[in-house]
């Protein structure tokens, strides 16, 4: 098993000088494209910030780019040792391991980070790759808190850096269907988008605090957040169902299938004005997100009524059931029917289930023929192949920094109604709560040195 | 009105209103009680719906559920601080000044050493969302605490008054230098210029 390393700047660039020669294709992209971009034809170098869950598929994801030729895998990071070794052994030889992921920011032969870290993460990561210059997928939600998707934006805007946000709901083929069908008026002017999804989790198996397992960094997990003594319950996977750290289902899910909702709707770059939410309180346990919920946000100029419920799962709308014929041709079964949204219109309605690396649009989106003069929409090559033509050509990125923190906001502002108790109005311009002092402060959070924006 | 009956009415008044004060204080210490108590219940379902009935209880139940808030039984504990949290979120609505003074001022009483960390911690945080100038002074004298330095430096950084950010520089001030950099991390955010220690949230340190 490969030894995680610890290179200062010296040693890392006598080391990266010698490996430039001896191995041609870890020469900087930097060096024979406009800086800051990749060349055409150079592969892209990645490295990889939390590798275990969600990121470990990442990193599978990005090792089918690095065999087609199009990438380099330099580094992984966890804080996770046992995580750790299995990214080295996943990605092979030639990838450095490494504990601290500002080892690899300081690393000048890496192009790009791929960001699978727990959620109260991101906005740190995001901001600090961005300040070192290097392009960025990042899974998704955005950001925890209003003021880091502030502050993320700001920072890839002055970087001038290429942001992926891990939405890929938005890169699927029959979401490019779905977006196609209702731009066209097929089920008219759109007012109302009515998403679902099945309940949050309760903690079953509640235990007291403990110590820390030997190959993990506490510290480090908990980053920005306060300190609080290890429980097992925080993590791996389960940080998604505190709110701190994930958020629960609107945060984890809605990131999906609201960012559907606000991509269709050419909803991007605005936000509601008001945001009241009411849910159920888990029983028992270290879990804090809602376990079932109702949110609507209203939107003004133009008028539309988005709501975000997890409800009991016998009040789920059923799955539209595929016939073998359609299944014989490359269409896929819904084998995740437990979250979608509905579009209403004032000619008819619309269902999509799904909504991230699953997106299943109803029979009658997919089997529309668009007639001569219909509006066609973009067509994502896919979610990372979108990132990568970003990173080369500057162009916009279907989830790109400012429509995922949009989305953030709805998921953070629902949150905060909830835990609240009380309606919330919101200043899409200045990106502010307005008239609710407590809910402005709790628009941020304070941040443990030095783990900060 | 004679001076004799105007005396007479004023007692009667006074005593009324005396009366009306003892039932209501009644009422309150009632309404105390049985949070508490259903706080403790052995019943998953009746703690939960006790936590989230909190907020209309108020700062009478302050110090009664700190007391809980280490409790042996775990689920109870975490009742206990749901409910508090829940009474600092009710009492930071619009329009309930009043009554989030009392509950800042319970608070504050709170941070006091004879209460556990864990408990003065968390206080800390509820500070962060409704403390304002009252706040300053007992949140500003744990920067000199090793255990709780921390968790005041953020509160003091999320109190968006003058006061918090002159406590933030006094404690700079008089700070060991291992808790400088943290406190000047503290006013930058602020919009203070510090000079000396520089950020360091880029260097790697593991």
């Amino acid at each position: 098993m490969k030894k995680s390393k610890q290179l200062n700047r010296r040693e890392f660039l006598t080391a990266a000088g010698a490996a430039a020669v001896s191995v041609p294709y870890l020469i900087p992209s930097g060096v024979l494209a406009a800086r800051g971009r990749v060349g055409a034809n150079e592969r892209i170098t990645t490295a990889h910030i939390g590798v275990g869950g969600r990121g470990g598929g990442l990193l599978r994801e990005v090792m089918k780019f690095r065999d087609a030729g199009s990438v380099n895998i330099a580094a992984v990071c966890d804080i996770d040792k046992n995580r750790l070794d299995k990214a080295v052994e996943t990605a092979g030889e030639g990838t450095d391991a490494y504990h601290d992921y500002r080892h690899i920011l300081l690393r000048k032969d890496i192009d790009a980070v791929v960001i699978g870290t727990p959620d109260h993460w991101h906005g740190v990561q995001v901001v600090h790759a961005a300040e070192s210059g290097k392009h960025i997928y990042c899974e998704k939600p955005a950001c925890c808190t209003i003021e880091e998707g502030k502050a993320m934006v700001a920072a890839v805007k002055k970087n001038k850096v290429s942001v992926q946000i891990g939405s890929q709901g938005r890169s699927q083929p029959e979401a490019y269907l779905a977006h196609r069908y209702l731009v066209n008026d097929n089920i008219g002017h759109i007012s109302r988008v009515d998403c679902f999804h099945y309940p949050s989790p309760e903690d079953k198996n509640p235990v007291p605090d403990s110590e820390p397992p030997a190959e993990l960094d506490w510290d480090m997990w908990l980053g920005p957040l306060r300190w609080r003594p290890y429980n097992k319950r925080y993590l791996h996977g389960v940080f998604r169902w505190l709110l701190e750290s994930g958020g629960g289902q609107i945060r984890d899910r809605g990131a999906h299938v609201m960012s559907c909702a606000m991509w269709w709707m050419g909803a991007d770059g605005t936000g509601p004005v008001t945001v009241e939410a009411t849910g159920t309180a888990p029983k028992q346990g270290l879990w804090d997100s809602a376990v079932l919920m109702d949110v609507t946000y209203t939107f003004e100029n133009p008028d539309w009524v988005l709501t975000w419920r997890q409800m009991p799962n016998d009040q789920l709308p059923k799955a539209e059931e595929r016939t073998p014929d359609e299944l014989n041709n490359e269409i896929r079964k819904i084998s995740r029917p437990g979250y979608g949204a509905i579009y209403r219109g004032d000619k008819g309605e619309f269902i999509h289930w799904g909504g991230d690396g699953g997106t299943w649009a109803e029979r009658k989106a997919r089997n529309w023929e668009p007639p001569a003069g219909a509006k066609d929409v973009y067509k994502s090559p896919g979610h990372f192949k979108d990132w990568f033509k970003g990173i080369r050509t500057s162009s916009k990125t279907i989830m790109n920094m400012e429509a995922a923190a949009g989305v953030a906001n709805l998921c953070i502002l629902g949150n905060l109604s909830y835990l609240l108790g009380r309606k919330l109005e919101w200043d899409q311009a200045g990106q502010t709560i307005v008239g609710d002092a407590q809910a402005q402060r709790m628009m941020s959070t304070p941040q443990r040195h030095p783990y900060h924006l | 009105m004679s001076t004799n009956n105007f005396k007479k009415a004023s007692l009667a008044a006074g005593a009324v209103a005396m009366m009306t004060g003892t039932a209501q204080a009644a009422r309150r210490n009632r309404g105390v009680k049985r949070l508490i108590a259903r706080i403790k219940n052995s019943d998953a379902a009746t703690r939960t719906k006790a936590w989230q009935s909190a907020g209309d209880v108020g700062a009478p139940a302050v110090q009664p559920l700190a007391m809980v808030m280490t409790d042996d039984d775990l689920e109870v504990a975490r009742a206990a601080k749901r409910a508090m949290w829940k009474i600092v979120r009710h009492t930071g609505r619009p329009g309930a000044v009043n009554a989030k003074t009392v509950v800042v001022a319970k608070l504050c009483g709170l941070l006091g050493a004879d209460q556990p960390v864990s408990v003065r911690r968390e206080v800390l945080w509820m500070l962060s969302e409704i403390g304002g100038m009252r706040a300053i002074r007992p949140i500003a004298e744990l920067l000199t605490d090793k255990h709780l330095r921390e968790d005041a430096r953020m509160a003091l950084e999320r109190i968006p008054i003058q006061r918090a950010v002159q406590a933030l520089k006094a404690g700079f001030e008089i700070a060991p230098e291992d808790f400088k950099p943290n406190l000047a991390q503290s006013l930058r955010k602020r919009g203070v210029e510090v000079e000396g220690y520089p950020c360091v949230k880029l260097m790697p340190t593991k």
